[in-house]
């Protein structure tokens, strides 16, 4: 199965509203989460900027996210989808 | 310290500042600041206290705060009232303040014995207590807490730690011990005490304890176009806008919300490192043991209020925000001046100077370039920024501003064998090496302080962390010239 794409928005509202963090999360996940998703950072996201920090997983768009929640949403995209 | 976690407390703050930069720019503050807790508190938004009620009262009391006003001495004032009043808002000399409503009056208890007790044998905890304060009920050690003396005996003698020490965590974050409790268990800040470092505020997880903020005001001058308006950057500020800005892009992105001039302060570290080397040299020849650096606001702070003996230890030459400051009003004194740092007892520190205008942080500038709408992610293009020495961008970080003195001695071809420099990073460690000058037996004779561990580089205003933050520092330092060579140009 193809990576599904992972994109992290670091545009300057993001940054404020802590992307950092996101980054560095996903920089220490174990090795099966780089099997499964291919991890990039982006200058915007659809202009979702109220909703800092954003990020967009295989072309569906979450906002206000935290290191928290991200993990979760990737856990349930490799529950359902190995 | 620093804001290593963007925690919902966080955010709230920054939510705040970026919505009053947006009405500000359209001109609606006055009109819809009184709308702003219910927009930011609505039914959607997640629920921390009782009430929305409640949660919408603590956001009004951090407008307050981030309009300049102490809620404490505008408790029942409509935040349209104060917007009425903010161009004669007079500064604070403590930023640091307690959100009374926010403040969750955590139990002071100082030693409660947990589920962890085994209601053993020996009874350690019984014996070790000197006032009898401990009992075994149902089966389990209780402390009777009007007789107990907070001495820790009991905690420190248990085999199973099954007793906790149960500071606040302000409390425990305060080092210069600051904070007290009012008639209704909330934090109180004796402003005799406190240096304004910011660590309670970082602790603090109820977010009851913030900055006070004059983003409005910096606004005001930066849209007014009759006033020229200098941003003064703090030395650590490469990184805080995006770990992959470049220097160049927040020049630009600056001049674009309305800066009409964008100088490092590190140019005046450039002219601290001169003064104070030779200031140095001076106070050794005339038979002093001990000079202390005096850039840090916190540490400055902590020698004037905590160890006044010492006061004569500390280096008259002023700091590098001062040094620009001074710079900048010398060859215009219409101009406004606003520092930008990570730093929140710089806030204090300008109170008393004429030069400085105000003092913002890196996460208050970065809302506000938000409110703009300005994402430097985006920019192409930047401007130029090549105001000071490597020695004078290597300030920022714990070590660097005795490093910048003895290189720039060393090159002065001045014997630096009897002397030892020493760097105190953290208020812990700037209290000890104070303790030994008092004490006559400092190990040595140049005593750089700085109040946050690591340095500016975690200062409570900053966005990104230390590490990260240390390492720009140095790579835009690596880019500069040498300061003898600067020197030979100007």
């Amino acid at each position: 199965m193809p990576k599904k794409e992972v994109e992290i928005c670091v545009g300057t509202p993001c940054h404020l509203m802590g992307a950092e963090e996101l980054l560095n999360m996903v920089k220490d996940l174990p090795e099966r989460y780089e099997n499964n998703f291919k991890f990039k950072s982006s200058h915007c996201i659809n202009d979702k900027c109220d909703m800092a920090p954003v990020v967009k997983i295989d072309g569906k768009v979450y906002g206000e996210q935290n290191p928290e929640k991200l993990r979760e949403l990737l856990d349930n995209y490799l529950r359902d989808n190995i | 310290m620093g804001n290593s976690t963007i925690s919902e407390v966080v955010k709230i703050r920054r939510r705040v500042y970026t919505e009053l930069v947006r009405l500000e720019l359209d001109n609606e503050l006055q009109e819809k600041i009184d709308k702003v807790p219910k927009k930011l508190i609505n039914d959607d938004s997640p629920r921390h206290r009782c009430c929305e009620f409640k949660e919408r009262a603590i956001i009004r009391d951090r407008i307050k705060l981030a309009i300049g006003f102490d809620p404490k001495d505008h408790p029942e004032t409509p935040l349209s009232k104060l917007t009425n009043s903010i161009n004669k808002v007079k500064e604070d000399t403590n930023a640091v303040k307690v959100l009374e409503k926010a403040c969750d009056s955590c139990p002071i208890d100082k030693y409660l014995v947990t589920d962890a007790c085994r209601n053993c044998v020996a009874h350690k905890c019984v014996n070790a207590c000197p006032k009898d304060a401990i009992i075994i009920i149902q089966n389990k050690a209780f402390i009777d807490q009007d007789k107990c003396i907070e001495c820790g005996r009991c905690a420190n003698v248990c085999p199973y730690k099954a007793i906790n020490e149960n500071k606040r965590p302000c409390v425990r974050a305060c080092s210069v011990d600051a904070i007290t409790s009012d008639e209704n268990r909330r934090a109180e800040i004796d402003d005799n005490k406190c240096v304004n470092c910011g660590s309670c505020i970082v602790a603090c997880p109820f977010g009851a304890i913030d900055y006070i903020s004059y983003i409005v005001q910096v606004l005001k001058l930066l849209k007014d176009e009759d006033k020229e308006v200098a941003a003064l950057l703090a030395p650590s500020f490469t990184g805080q806008f995006g770990v992959r800005v470049q220097p160049e892009m927040v020049k630009k992105a600056l001049k674009e919300i309305g800066f009409s001039q964008v100088v490092e302060a590190a140019y005046g570290a450039d002219k601290v490192i001169r003064e104070e080397s030779e200031e140095f040299l001076e106070r050794m020849e005339e038979g002093s043991e001990v000079m202390t650096t005096s850039c840090c606001p916190g540490f400055k702070t902590l020698i004037k209020e905590h160890y006044p003996e010492l006061n004569d230890y500390v280096s008259t030459t002023v700091s590098p925000m001062i040094k620009t400051a001074d710079y900048i009003k010398e060859n215009n004194s219409e101009v406004k001046t606003i520092f930008i740092g990570p730093c929140i007892a710089k806030k204090s520190e300008a109170v008393s100077y004429e030069n400085i205008d105000y003092v913002l942080t890196f996460e208050e500038l970065v809302s506000i370039i938000v409110g703009f709408g300005i994402n430097l992610e985006k920019m192409d293009e930047g401007e130029k920024i090549e105001d000071a020495s490597k020695l004078g961008r290597i300030f920022p970080y714990s070590g660097g501003v005795s490093t910048a003195i003895k290189s720039y001695l060393e090159n002065k071809d001045i014997d630096l064998a009897d002397f030892k420099f020493e760097a105190a990073q953290g208020l812990e460690q700037c209290k000890n090496k104070l303790k030994t000058i008092k004490e006559d037996e400092a190990e040595f004779s140049f005593l750089e302080g700085m109040a946050c561990e690591k340095g500016c580089v975690d200062g409570p205003g900053n966005l990104i962390k230390a590490v990260v933050a240390k390492k720009l520092v140095n790579d835009f330092a690596d880019k500069a010239e040498d300061l003898t060579n600067k020197a030979k140009k100007e």
